[in-house]
């Protein structure tokens, strides 16, 4: 590989690993606070995708989709905590099956509505050219979406670290019940996290489609199936293992794909089972005590 | 029998599971009844149909996961078959029984057995993947079941193989669609004929793909054309730039890609923003890679590609004109390839019933009767290879334009009556 064409896989990794980021961010948490593994989170991705292709098309506006996509995920989510998961609390296993269910529901009404063709949606404009780059052009949106990436980082830092809602996430996550008996209204705070959880999904959805396109089974591919391997690999329920572990994973799986060609799909799992292997918690993972 | 005895963890949390007497009795004997079901019932045991009888056919096809459309569409081409000729295949009145295989092998293959053993269905159609239609091949076979596939290209499911690996030719069983070698070896020996001898491969990496690229690297050594490199991402691959970029740092300028649907339009999306045709880089193809589905989505970015398929919606014949109005009459949209595909089998099925006044009871008269079925279709004259069963038939040429603010495939030169060299 030349030092040019190293250069270029290199932006690709690292645009792929905000994409992943910004995908796997809501998964991990609502993992951390509620200690539910949202099986669902590929179909709120996919939803918020095809919410942003309506807004498109109706509107013409990327930017509105944007902000309309995680605003419906977000209402999806406050109404499907209340009515679902909450009545299993405390019973993880099922509230993982119960959101096994909900995926399955969301993607048929998806096909129904939407219907079962493969869509794609444009970048906006201004963002839709390419720039000249060391090695040839490079395509601005993907360069957009690493900065994009970046700064929701930064800013789910800043929130988790110098706001009285941080200190609720983080406190939750610590020991959900007993913030609950230090007088917190846990109700409140669980849907007001699955909520944001749905809502970066959205996010994802519109963020990546004129990248992964938009399309049926995208919501276990690469939905929920990188989502996973990224809070995996980077450490359960952390915002920083969800930043490791994209950041890892993202170029990770560019090199491996284009030098391994032959065992590109097993490329991933081989990062999963090793970082397994060497820290079962993950990069920046906790020891967490079952409850 | 006085029921089970309680689930303890069921209990502790909350619930109990307990079947009742009578969900106990239709459980065993359900059981019981496929333990036994399929040596039971002998699908030759059939009584045989005369003329005015229903026609039953099984219609095996996705209509959920990431095939689906291509079920619909092929549901579409059977409906609009089916009002065309007042509901009737050679005067019988046509009882369709459709099977939804979701794109998983082992799910389509129950579905197969149930069309042979509980439905007795007359004939059977459809399959869009190939692993399926490998999959089906020894139970179809061995029910004397015929079986006209309406998409799966793989080349040995009408070729002589040795050991029957992964799949074999049968007396029974028809494809009205093509082989994998005829979309990709014709355009391969055609390009290199015209003097595009030296080609990079983009596929994507699984059995249709690799088949396609080795096909077409066989019709380009004809004619002394080679092979550079390739890059073959997984099917289903969600990034395509990383791929991209690789062809762009290597310097053979023509580049031959077999990839379709989500896959085609990622692949031609990167192409573009990676700055590739400016490049120089020039874009060729199996002719899934700019059919309807994916044009409709990347436009103009198309622009350029050379492809070669044996059908187009422009295709400029009476048959075809009458076949895409039609279509439109009866649906908001233009017709696909795979609804051609299943129409041609719908048609010939059709063609060869007649001949028998609609008599499906010997399965070798029907066999020789379709073998001898010759037709205009959509995509020009339509026949079956008497040896294989797949069909003879013209390959186009393609390019992609835009037209006044349309992107469509424009014919460019035609390669006639290809047949799979399968004996």
């Amino acid at each position: 590989m030349s030092p040019e064409l190293v250069f270029q896989q290199a932006l690709n990794g690292l645009s792929f690993g905000a994409l992943l980021f910004i995908l796997a961010s809501g998964l991990s948490l609502v993992f951390g606070m509620m200690d539910v593994v949202n099986l669902a989170h590929g179909a709120f991705y996919m939803l918020g995708a095809y919410v942003a292709l309506s807004v498109v098309q109706f509107t013409g506006s990327f930017w509105l989709a944007l902000l309309v996509a995680p605003l419906a995920l977000a209402l999806l989510g406050l109404v499907l905590e209340p009515l679902l998961l909450r009545r299993l609390r405390g019973r993880h296993l099922d509230q993982v099956l119960l959101t096994i269910g909900v995926s399955l529901v969301i993607v048929d009404v998806i096909g129904q509505v939407w219907g079962r063709e493969v869509r794609s949606l444009s970048a906006p404009a201004g963002l839709d050219g390419s720039v000249a780059l060391i090695g040839g052009v490079y395509p601005v949106y993907r360069l957009f979406v690493i900065g994009f990436g970046a700064a929701l980082a930064a800013a789910m830092a800043v929130i988790y670290r110098r706001t009285k809602i941080g200190m609720l996430i983080r406190a939750g996550v610590e020991d959900a019940q007993m913030l609950g008996a230090l007088g917190v209204d846990t109700n409140r705070l669980f849907a007001a996290t699955f909520a944001t959880g749905a809502a970066l999904a959205g996010l994802a959805g519109v963020i990546a489609a004129p990248v992964f396109g938009v399309q049926p089974g995208m919501d276990t591919d690469p939905g929920l199936l990188y989502s996973l391997v990224v809070v995996v690999v980077g450490g359960l329920g952390t915002l920083s293992g969800a930043v490791a572990g994209s950041v890892l994973v993202g170029p990770a799986d560019t090199f491996g794909k284009v030098l391994f060609q032959d065992v590109a799909l097993a490329v991933i799992f081989a990062i999963v089972a090793l970082v397994l292997l060497l820290k079962p918690t993950g990069l920046l993972g906790r020891i967490r005590i079952a409850r | 029998m006085g029921g089970f005895a309680k689930n303890k963890l069921a209990e502790k949390r909350g619930y109990t599971y307990r079947l009742t007497r009578r969900q106990f009795l239709v459980a065993s004997s359900a059981a019981a009844l496929a333990a036994c079901g399929p040596a039971a019932v002998t699908p030759s045991a059939s009584p045989s149909a005369s003329p005015g009888k229903e026609l039953k056919i099984g219609q095996l096809l996705p209509f959920t996961g990431v095939y689906a459309e291509l079920g619909n569409s092929m549901r579409r081409a059977t409906t609009l078959y089916l009002n065309q000729n007042d509901q009737k295949i050679a005067n019988r009145p046509v009882t369709l029984v459709y099977g939804d295989d979701a794109n998983v092998t082992a799910t389509g293959v129950q579905v197969t057995q149930k069309f042979i053993d509980q439905d007795q269905v007359d004939v059977m159609m459809g399959v869009v993947p190939t692993p399926l239609a490998y999959g089906i091949r020894n139970a179809v076979h061995a029910a004397k079941l015929i079986f006209i596939d309406t998409n799966a290209g793989g080349n040995a499911l009408t070729r002589d193989t040795v050991d029957c690996k992964p799949s074999c030719k049968s007396p029974y069983i028809f494809r009205a669609s093509f082989s994998s070698y005829q979309i990709s070896y014709p355009i391969g020996d055609y390009l290199s004929a015209k003097g595009t001898k030296e080609f990079f491969l983009a596929y994507a990496n699984y059995g249709f793909g690799t088949e396609s690229a080795a096909d077409f690297t066989t019709g380009l050594k004809k004619n002394g054309g080679n092979v550079t490199g390739n890059v073959a991402p997984p099917l289903g691959n969600p990034d395509f730039a990383p791929f991209v970029t690789q062809i762009k740092n290597q310097p053979t300028k023509n580049v031959y890609s077999f990839f379709s649907g989500a896959d085609a339009i990622g692949f031609i999306k990167s192409w573009n923003s990676l700055g590739l045709p400016a490049a120089g880089y020039k874009m060729y193809g199996a002719g899934f890679l700019t059919e309807q589905d994916v044009l409709k989505e990347v436009k103009d970015l198309a622009n350029g590609a050379i492809t070669s398929l044996f059908w187009a919606v422009e295709l400029d014949n009476a048959e075809n004109k009458k076949f895409v109005a039609d279509f439109q009459k009866s649906y908001p949209l233009l017709p696909d390839v795979f609804a051609v595909q299943q129409y041609d089998g719908m048609r010939a099925l059709d063609e060869a019933l007649k001949k028998l006044g609609g008599d499906t009871s010997d399965k070798d008269k029907l066999v020789k009767a379709l073998e001898d079925v010759t037709f205009k279709s959509p995509r020009g004259d339509f026949a079956f290879d008497k040896s294989t069963h797949n069909p003879i038939q013209d390959i186009y040429i393609r390019e992609v334009k835009t037209q006044n603010g349309q992107t469509v495939n424009t014919i460019s030169d035609k390669i006639a009556k290809v047949a799979d060299p399968g004996k």
